[in-house]
């Protein structure tokens, strides 16, 4: 168990030396000069030199890869280009909010999308599966952001019953009006719910069918037993890894629904470093994101090694 | 229904389908038998028969498949009649089933002794402690070693055959009236199936369950049960003691089914195939559904279907001609090449060598650059040769390295030590860095007959690329060779049409060795070609084997597990034990014996419809068992404490003909054999 966190460690030290990489050497070596582009059509040669050495740009890029490393390694995530200030402060208070989002979407999504996906496979073929299995691939069909428009023109313009954004005024908490939680909490969840149940019904059913299960109710248990106990901790452990992957695939879904709520998250962060050609923050961002979408693989499969005595030597 | 109190289980003319309308398979019909208290009777079907239907109907377990008509009565309790709730009382409690795959049919995230104790709760009303107390002591009853740790442990941690005796201390928790064993020792080897049997022998005793034991093994429940009846296609054609239906079948299908199978006592005896195939389930002949396969069937045969027939008391059968059978019981198979001579000459020059042969297989485990390798010893110093012509056969059970011994020979893995001869050239160790000339004369027929073909391919073009790829025959008469091999396999040239899925077990490997055939081969590296198929249509691939050896003069290197199959295919034989050669030979004197005590218990462990088999020694284990001298020591029941464990003996000549690895010479292994009834008949 330790060994195999260790050596997921090593991985995934491995992973972000070579996403850092990457992303470095994208943003730095394709064509078009970094601060020519921030600067415009219109910059004087002056200006773009003079930008040029404050950013550094004139040195080789191994170098400032190396450079720029080492400070993320010590915290120093650069300064903006945009407002002049450190980027890690704002962007660890980004990074929190999208992390409440994805947990909270999580919480709701996980007992929903099992339980749908449990129930679809026990009662396979009835009318229940095939319903909840019809509106589950029409959810994971429907872009994030169809689905948020949707739920803004349903319940904030039409019944206004919850607010369409969740602008939150800096320094503030985003619980400090929680009711502007709820609409982005659902359409993350609603996205993760589809495919857990999805998952969770095909994993269900092949454990249903399996000769432990046939066992088990010709043992003569109660069906709640044979479902929960034998099928259910077994059908979970490809579940479980799924889950983690997904955790990922939802960071990249919060770029959307940050953006549509107007939710200050890293999404919302990330597509701002953009539009503002800010650089430094780009990079940090993409780091923190690669790191988040490793380590939520991580304890996913912590959590399958724990349901599977077969790994866990 | 009446006579429960005699009787613990009666089945009155169940019939089973699969599918409903046009299409609905009826696999089982009219199937009526019953068993008294105590007794244990045997089910004897091929695949396709309906056995394990008619197994999971008595638990009304049937997945996509309903009862059609029929009762089914166990201790006085209407099992059709049961709602959902009573069922679930009933199953595991009064009735319990031990199956095919114990693996698989254990929960691999329960620890064992959970599995068993649940069931005691639930059909006990025992409390937790009680429960655990009473898994413990059932896991003692079927002589598992350390019940209380074993208890704790998970399915994956335990051997083939402990795992099914956790299935069985399981099924006999709550003493059932009736155990269901559906195949309890397919897929274990020899040795400990003959452990499994005898444990479930001496539970008959204890416990006092009427037992239904379903298997596609004659020999295994001619030596478990006391009546037989044999099931084809969905019907029981024969019914009676086993004794009687195993020295005077009565019906055609059970004196064919005694003519496919290979003794290991007796070579002479040549293997009749029963001809034909299964009929089409999904409209059942209105006649005898034998009479499309019989040899000695008449006109009315077709016309109406035969019923139920009594010989004796006891013995009953489904066929309008019972006096006609014996003629079938005593006539060999004469169309078959007879065995070629037994010994091979002096002079004859090996076409096949395999000389000092090591490999190993190495797993990483643990940390990477920190953690160990574990090795494991598949090949260890095997020498091995074949004349041209003749057939080795190498045999052993799971892990001895005689598949890896095959894939060696071919090139698919690469020796570490040693090398592979042909006709005295040295191979090179890999298949593709051999030319292709020398590849197209070594071929190879595949375990699995279902995996060795291309599902996307035409059975014609199947055959038709080795035709190609070694250019045996030009563009234009590929088709016309393609029917020949067909042919020459006994398919037609309708088969060449066909895809594989289309094809039953036997017909696909007869495609198998077409393909073989195609490259014109001089040696076939056969690895158990006939594990996966039934009984009757292993006899007929064995003797299509022989025929083609006796015709082009091929040469045979044939891995098996069946000690009776190589005995009726090799001229000499190869017994390996983890990865070495213990004894080798010609058949002849390896079967005559004295033997090596590891194929002693071999043969010992082989269930035999005409031998009762010897109950297996306990052998006391070593103290301090270091993984040297002989690798066979610690099972052995002829050890010689002090030497064995210390000291590898090596592979010697023993005078007669033969080489054996073992310490005690041959007059010693010859004397304390001789303590037990010899393996030939009387």
């Amino acid at each position: 168990m330790v060994t195999f966190v260790v050596r997921r460690l090593a991985f995934m030290m491995l992973i972000l030396v070579s996403v850092s990489f990457l992303t470095f050497l994208i943003v730095n070596v394709l064509p078009g000069d970094v601060a020519n582009t921030i600067l415009g059509d219109f910059a004087t040669p002056d200006q773009v030199e003079a930008l040029r050495q404050r950013l550094g740009l004139n040195q080789p890029v191994l170098y400032r890869y190396v450079e720029w490393a080492a400070g993320m390694v010590h915290g120093d995530f650069g300064i903006s280009l945009k407002t002049n200030q450190p980027i890690g402060p704002t962007l660890w208070g980004r990074l929190k909010n999208s992390l409440i989002l994805a947990s909270l979407g999580l919480a709701v999504a996980i007992p929903i999308g099992i339980g749908l996906g449990v129930v679809a496979a026990v009662y396979k073929g009835s009318f229940l599966d095939r319903a909840i299995t019809t509106t589950v691939v029409i959810i994971f069909a429907l872009p994030e952001y169809v689905i948020g428009l949707a739920l803004i023109l349903i319940f904030s313009i039409r019944w206004n019953l919850l607010p369409a954004s969740s602008l939150v005024l800096p320094g503030q908490s985003v619980f400090s009006n929680p009711l502007t939680l709820v609409l982005p909490i659902a359409v993350v969840a609603l996205g993760m719910l589809a495919y857990f149940c999805q998952v969770t019904r095909a994993s269900m059913i092949a454990t249903l069918n399996s000769g432990y299960v046939r066992t088990a109710v010709l043992k003569g248990l109660h069906k709640r037993s044979v479902v929960v106990k034998h099928a259910l901790r077994n059908a979970m452990i490809p579940t479980l890894a799924e889950i983690g992957l997904s955790f990922g695939y939802s960071l990249g879904g919060l770029v959307v629904i940050e953006t549509v709520f107007s939710y200050p998250g890293i999404g919302q962060f990330l597509v701002q470093a953009i539009q503002n050609r800010d650089i430094p923050a780009l990079q940090a961002a993409v780091i923190v994101v690669a790191a988040a979408y490793s380590i939520g693989n991580l304890i996913a499969d912590v959590g399958s090694l724990a349901l599977n005595p077969k790994l866990r030597v | 229904m009446t006579g429960a109190s005699t009787h613990n289980l009666r089945v009155e003319n169940l019939s089973i389908a699969y599918g409903t309308g046009e299409r609905a398979l009826h696999a089982v019909r009219d199937v009526s038998f019953s068993i008294a208290k105590g007794e244990a009777y045997g089910l004897i079907g091929e695949s396709g028969s309906g056995k394990t239907s008619v197994a999971y109907a008595l638990l009304k377990y049937l997945r996509g498949g309903t009862i059609r008509t029929g009762a089914i009565d166990i201790a006085g309790n209407d099992i059709l009649a049961m709602s959902p709730s009573a069922l679930r009382d009933f199953r595991g409690n009064r009735a319990a089933m031990v199956y095919q795959d114990p693996m698989s049919s254990l929960n691999p995230s329960i620890v064992v002794g959970e599995q068993i104790a649940e069931a005691l709760r639930r059909h006990r009303g025992l409390d937790e402690r009680a429960a655990w107390q009473r898994s413990v002591e059932l896991l003692a009853l079927v002589h598992l070693p350390a019940p209380d740790a074993l208890a704790k442990r998970y399915p994956h941690q335990l051997s083939g055959g402990q795992q099914q005796r956790v299935v069985i201390a399981l099924a006999i928790a709550c003493e059932p009236d009736l155990l269901i064993l559906d195949e309890p020792t397919t897929g274990l080897d020899v040795t400990t199936q003959a452990v499994v049997l005898d444990l479930i022998q001496e539970l008959r005793h204890r416990v006092r369950s009427s037992i239904l034991f379903i298997s596609h093994n004659l020999g295994v429940v001619a030596q478990t049960c006391d009546r037989i009846g044999v099931l084809y296609a969905g019907e029981l054609v024969e019914e009676g003691l086993c004794a009687t239906v195993v020295s005077q079948p009565s019906h055609p299908y059970t004196a064919g089914l005694l003519r496919s199978m290979p003794r290991a006592a007796d070579r002479a005896f040549e293997l009749k195939p029963i001809p034909g195939s299964l009929p089409d389930l999904t409209r059942p002949p209105p006649g005898c559904i034998f009479a499309k396969r019989c040899e000695v069937a008449g006109a009315e045969c077709t016309e109406r279907r035969p019923g139920a027939r009594r010989l004796s008391d006891t013995h009953v059968t489904r066929c309008f001609f019972p006096e006609r059978v014996p003629e079938l019981r005593d006539a060999g198979d004469k169309t078959v090449a007879p065995a070629v001579a037994a010994v091979a000459g002096p002079g004859a020059q090996p076409v096949l060598e395999m000389d000092a042969l090591s490999l190993s297989f190495r797993q990483h485990v643990g940390l990477p650059f920190f953690g160990t390798v574990r090795e494991t010893r598949a090949l260890d110093d095997v020498s091995l040769s074949v004349p041209r012509g003749r057939t080795l056969a190498v045999v052993g059970e799971s892990g001895s390295g005689k598949s890896t011994l095959a894939r060696t020979v071919v090139g698919l893995l690469a020796a570490e030590r040693g090398v592979v001869r042909f006709e005295g050239t040295a191979l090179a160790s890999q298949a593709a860095q051999r030319e292709l000339d020398l590849r197209r004369r070594i071929q190879m027929i595949f375990q699995n007959p279902d995996g060795a073909l291309n599902p996307q391919l035409r059975v014609g073009d199947i055959v038709a690329r080795p035709l190609r790829l070694y250019g045996r025959a030009k563009a234009a008469e590929i088709p016309a060779r393609v029917v020949e091999l067909l042919e020459k396999v006994r398919l037609g040239a309708r088969y060449a049409s066909r895809f594989p899925h289309e094809l039953s077990g036997g017909e696909k490997q007869r495609v198998n060795i077409a393909r073989v055939l195609a490259a014109d081969p001089e040696i076939i590296v056969c690895d158990e070609p006939t594990s996966a198929l039934d009984i009757s249509v292993q006899a007929s691939v064995l003797n299509q084997l022989r025929e083609l050896q006796a015709a082009a003069g091929l040469t045979y290197l044939f891995i098996s597990h069946d000690l009776a199959v190589v005995r009726y295919i090799s001229d000499t034989v190869a017994v390996m034990y983890l990865g070495r050669v213990v004894e080798t030979g010609p058949t002849e004197t390896i079967f005559h014996g004295p033997h090596h005590p590891y194929t002693e218990s071999l043969l010992a462990a082989l269930p035999e419809i005409d031998k009762p088999r010897r109950p297996v020694a306990a052998v006391p284990p070593l103290p301090d068992w270091g993984g040297k001298g002989c690798l066979f020591a610690p099972r052995c029941p002829r050890r010689i404490d002090g030497l064995c464990e210390r000291v590898a003996p090596p592979l010697a000549d023993t005078g007669d003909g033969r080489l054996m690895a073992c310490h005690v010479p041959l007059s010693g292994l010859a004397a304390a054999q001789a303590a037990i009834p010899a393996t030939e008949p009387a």
